[in-house]
């Protein structure tokens, strides 16, 4: 991709036009050359979006309820972006994404941006990827962002847990009611919805996450509240929305949260880099493949060759150029 | 246990005589199957065969039966009117697709109310008197007016467009005389907004002064399938059944002539479902609106009587369609006499007018002219499973919409051959007994009764609907034939075998009988919006309003029959649309599930 | 295209015909192909799959229809991408589409049309090419 085309990508979404919005989307999500400076340019007009996760089992009604969500938000005068995560085959690399099917109500509202993902596996996971496409939506102008993913794989988890607030979806009937629920998904929530709650046994799956905050939150001042919704007829939704801007307020922004956040995002985009910096020099130098043989070959063994190959990581190597690349973004300290 | 089970009814004699089977078997394995095994190096034959083994210890009379006894494994009836009469029909040249005042005509339907008018007129004229058999046009099937944004291309198309009472009356202005309403029957392919054609139809039949309890007729009532299958749905399938209640309801109440309901297995199985899955769903559908009939307080011996189905099946594999038949006859005798307690035989049988057949799907677009033979064997299936031989569809059905004079004529020919001259429905049940087709027809039966088990724990048809376990199942079965004709482990002749460019291309001519004017089409939409405009600026709106607010306040008590509001609705010129839309914002509307 | 690069189709049923077979056997087969596949289920219209569309940012779109209105649909689509500038997505139609209308249909813009029976990794090979094409 040409540099001037970026150029053109980035001015179009500060202006406003969806075409640039989804155009740059793909880009960035596919890590077309660039891709990392064209971000950089939109970064200062950014950070001014709520970012809300929205993630259950499978079964859950997840996607009508974001798009009751997104429909209320609508009605407050809100403009919202969604994100609509959903598995690539692992065989195939393909996906089907069937989550826009649920939201057709609020596909033509032109406020409202809906965006489909795949969760490809690629290298940066899910969560990076999750994260700049918000960012985009945050610097199109959007004041809220929904994402949404089913709540089964860790990296899903992950996605939402950068978000600012995070709504746990549970159902009646789903078996065990929360015991449905993967482990580590529920200790992530901001707030606990009971969807579908029309249907008989949702009291009692309230009683169970109820119960369960009891035990886990003793003696804490800000329990994660319970919110009843039944998503296909709007009920309970507006109230969801109530609950969802006092947490957006109070929840998560602490600075120490910030902090954390800020922090994950910054080694984990140094993370992909580094791995993408060395496969693609290894690949291409062919460097990769003789590893490993000589490894098969018992040449050699995969211990002593990561010292031996990697660039000079040492602690003075790496201080000598921190310290230099921050004085270059941030300026001298003390000054 | 069911090894002991047909141990304990085996007498000494049978039982020695199974052993000689057995180690006869045995050898014939040994002797003449082991060698060719050996020499085409295979490790098992690709064929079968069935012995008196298969069937140790079946019992016919409890499996099977005489034709027209329970559990109608063997057949409906003994002697079945078109048999009676065959002779007299090919003496006299019967066209059962131009109707006679005993039957319905051709389905068709286009245009506006009085565009289908002129053609029935024309039909008439023609001596094709059969009562109205009408498709209506998608808008209608989705309980929308021509004038809504969401018709816009549709309207007229696939059927006729009926907004209001008015367009009902229109059709029916030709059928007065020998053709009155209380003659003639009429078919409603509608579904969805049954309730609201029911009413037009009882409300034309007062403005007539005719007795509704003189009407006859079938609606296609079968709004299940519609979620699983077709799409034309519109509320949720809990409200649906609602409204298919008050229905059956009201048509045993008022029109007690009428079917009840035309339900469907054929349009499952076009949609992918395999043959388990079609009989599976089609039961729990039919199993669904018996309850809700029994739930009314009616006696299913006597509404169940009144349900009809319009055709089951679908493949080329032409002994299990046949084994799937006889399957579907038994299972669904079983879960009307053991589940439902009935005692009328009439109530226990599946009428349909079609049973085996090919199915639209297993035509293919190559060649078409080879669909002929394709759809012959369908017709075979379906002599030997008691009725006529029906061969369908005509062999351009994939080419477009239409079939030609040609291709009808072939279709009918096939099947008046197999009639007349071939013997094929001499015998009933022909296969009853067969070592082989017993075991089928067992096999098939077991496998829809595991799926309806399934459905049974899910909550039944509504909840398995709603989670889109029906929906997704049949999508994932039809995938996987496609993947099978793909990867050519299945063959079909002309698309993925004997393709090459020494295979011919048999070409015939496709004259269409012109059944409207293309013209008249193009503008159908217009004129039908421009109507509707006028209906409504004509009626009384007031008194509109004050019966859609009747209407809802009563929707909304789910133990109120709606029928009288909706026909309260109808013959104040309320239109489709507005008393869907009334229900739509009481029932909320269907939503699809992910795939 | 990078190396992250995924072919994203569309595929979308206009009007209020129901018949669905077609549409997700079409819809599974290319995700085995590699694609990601939107699907937005029954009864869209132009307006909603042009949106879509663009707001999904796929490479093609795929409508299928089989209640005849083939022609008045694409015709409104074409309006409504052109509204959005997604004038450039591929298209493609499937469903029962008579032989005289295939002209039609091109003369619109329409890139392949697939009747029944069109093997999966037909339109699977069909889309790869005309995006080589085009890039």
């Amino acid at each position: 991709m040409k540099v001037n085309d970026w150029d053109k990508l980035v001015s179009g979404v500060k202006a406003g036009d969806v075409r640039s919005l989804s155009r740059m989307i793909t880009r960035v999500e596919n890590r077309a050359d660039g891709w990392k400076k064209a971000m950089q340019q939109l970064y200062s007009g950014t950070g001014r979006a709520k970012v809300v996760g929205i993630t259950g089992s499978p079964g859950a009604g997840k996607s009508t309820l974001v798009n009751a969500l997104a429909s209320e938000l609508s009605k407050r005068g809100k403009t919202v972006g969604i994100i609509a995560v959903d598995p690539s085959s692992p065989f195939s690399g393909g996906a089907l994404l069937g989550d826009r099917l649920r939201m057709a109500e609020v596909a033509v509202n032109p406020d409202i941006f809906i965006r489909s993902m795949a969760t490809r596996g690629a290298l940066g996971g899910l969560c990076q990827g999750a994260r700049d496409v918000a960012r985009i939506l945050d610097a199109f102008g959007k004041d809220i962002v929904l994402i949404e993913t089913v709540g089964v794989g860790q990296d899903e988890i992950e996605v939402v847990k950068t978000a600012d607030c995070v709504l746990v979806v549970c159902v009646p009937g789903q078996g065990d009611g929360i015991q449905a629920l993967k482990a580590g998904i529920m200790e992530i929530a901001d707030i606990y919805v009971v969807n579908k709650a029309d249907r008989p046994g949702a009291d009692e799956v309230v009683a169970d996450i109820e119960g369960m905050l009891s035990i886990a939150d003793q003696g804490k001042l800000d329990t994660a509240p319970v919110v009843k919704t039944s998503a296909a007829t709007g009920e309970g939704v507006e109230s969801l929305c109530n609950t969802l801007f006092e947490r957006l307020v109070h929840a998560r922004n602490k600075e120490q949260w910030l902090d954390k956040r800020v922090r994950e995002e910054i080694l984990s985009l140094v993370e992909t880099q580094i791995m993408e910096s060395l496969l693609c020099a290894w690949q291409e130098s062919g460097a990769l493949n003789k590893m490993v043989e000589a490894v098969l070959n018992k040449k050699a063994d995969p211990y002593s060759l990561v010292d031996a190959l990697l660039p000079d990581l040492s602690k003075e190597a790496l201080n000598r150029q921190t310290a230099k690349a921050t004085k270059t973004i941030i300026g001298p300290e003390n000054s | 246990m069911k090894e002991d089970k047909k141990k304990d009814r085996l007498c000494p004699h049978e039982e020695q005589y199974l052993e000689k089977v057995a180690k006869a078997r045995e050898q014939w394995e040994e002797k003449l199957i082991a060698p060719r095994l050996k020499r085409f190096n295979l490790e098992k034959p690709n064929t079968s065969f069935y012995t008196p083994l298969d069937r140790a210890g079946s019992n016919f009379l409890e499996n099977v039966g005489f034709p027209g006894l329970y559990p109608f494994t063997a057949g409906n009836s003994p002697l079945e009117f078109w048999k009676v009469h065959a002779r007299l029909a090919a003496e006299m040249g019967f066209r059962p697709d131009w109707g006679g005042t005993r039957g319905v005509g051709k389905y068709g339907g286009f245009g506006t109310a009085g565009d289908y008018r002129d053609y029935l007129i024309r039909m008439h004229s023609m001596g094709r008197k059969g009562g109205p058999n009408i498709a209506f046009d998608l808008a209608t099937q989705c309980g929308l007016d021509s004038d809504s944004e969401q018709a816009l291309g549709e309207v007229g198309r696939v059927g006729v467009a009926i907004d209001c009472f008015q367009d009902f009356a229109t059709i029916y202005e030709p059928y007065t005389g020998e053709l009155e309403i209380d003659k003639v029957p009429s078919n409603f392919t509608i579904n969805a907004p049954c309730c609201v054609i029911i009413a037009m139809y009882a409300v034309l039949a007062k403005k007539r002064g005719i007795s509704p309890a003189a009407l006859r007729g079938t609606p296609q009532n079968d709004i299940l399938k519609e979620f699983i299958a077709r799409g034309t749905y519109i509320y949720p399938p809990g409200p649906s059944l609602r409204l298919f209640r008050d229905s059956l309801v009201f048509l045993r109440e008022k029109m007690p002539l009428l079917n009840v309901n035309s339900m469907g297995g054929y349009h499952i199985r076009e949609a992918g479902a395999t043959r388990e899955q079609d009989l599976a769903f089609s039961m729990a559908n039919a199993a669904a609106y018996l309850e809700a009939g029994v739930e009314a307080g009616l006696d299913v011996n006597d509404f169940a009587a009144l349900f009809t189905f319009n055709a089951f099946g679908g493949s080329m594999e032409m002994y299990h369609e046949i084994a799937f038949q006889r399957a579907a006859r038994r299972v669904y005798a079983r879960m009307l006499k053991e589940q439902f307690g009935t005692t009328n035989p009439k109530a226990m049988i599946i009428r349909q007018p079609i049973t085996a057949h090919i199915g639209c799907s297993s035509t293919t677009l190559q060649r078409p002219l080879n669909n002929w033979i394709r759809a012959a064997v369908g017709g075979i299936a379906a002599g030997m499973t008691g009725a006529i031989p029906g061969v369908f569809p005509p062999f351009d059905e994939p080419l477009g919409l239409g079939h030609s004079i040609e291709a009808t004529q072939m279709q009918f020919d096939a099947t008046r051959i197999l009639l007349y001259e071939t013997g094929i429905t001499d015998v009933l049940d022909p296969w009853a007994g067969s070592y082989f087709m017993e075991t089928l027809t067992d096999e098939i039966e077991a496998g829809a009764l595991a799926e309806m088990d399934k459905i049974n724990q899910m909550g039944g048809t509504v909840a398995a609907i709603e989670s889109g376990y029906m929906q997704k199942a049949i999508a994932k079965s039809a995938y996987e034939k496609q993947k099978r004709i793909e990867a050519r482990q299945d063959f079909v002749v002309g698309v993925n075998c004997f393709t090459s460019e020494l295979e011919l291309e048999v070409s015939i001519n496709r004259d269409v009988e012109p059944t409207y004017d293309p013209a008249l089409m193009a503008t159908a939409e217009e004129r039908q919006v421009e109507s509707l405009k006028k209906m409504k600026a004509s009626r009384d709106n007031k008194a509109v309003a004050s019966l859609l607010n009747t209407l809802k306040a009563h929707a909304k008590d789910k133990d109120k029959n709606l029928m009288p509001d909706i026909c309260d609705c109808v013959e104040n010129h309320c239109t489709l649309q507005e008393i869907c839309d009334v229900m739509r914002e009481v029932f909320g509307e269907f939503k699809q599930a992910k795939l | 295209m990078t190396d992250n690069a995924k072919i994203r189709v569309l595929i979308a049923k206009p009007g209020l015909d129901g018949h669905e077979r077609g549409a997700r056997v079409i819809a599974y087969g290319l995700r085995d192909a590699g694609f990601e596949v939107i699907y937005t289920g029954l009864r869209q219209t132009p307006a909603q799959i042009a949106s879509a569309a663009v707001q999904e940012d796929v490479d093609v779109i795929g409508l299928s229809i089989l209640s005849g209105a083939h022609l008045a649909l694409t015709k409104q689509l074409k309006e409504q991408l052109a509204a959005r500038k997604g004038e450039d997505i591929l298209l493609i139609v499937g469903g029962i589409i008579p032989e005289n209308d295939i002209d039609t249909l091109k003369q619109m813009g329409v890139a392949g049309v697939f009747t029944a029976g069109t093997p999966v990794s037909q339109v699977a090979d069909f889309i790869r090419q005309n995006l080589q094409k085009a890039a």
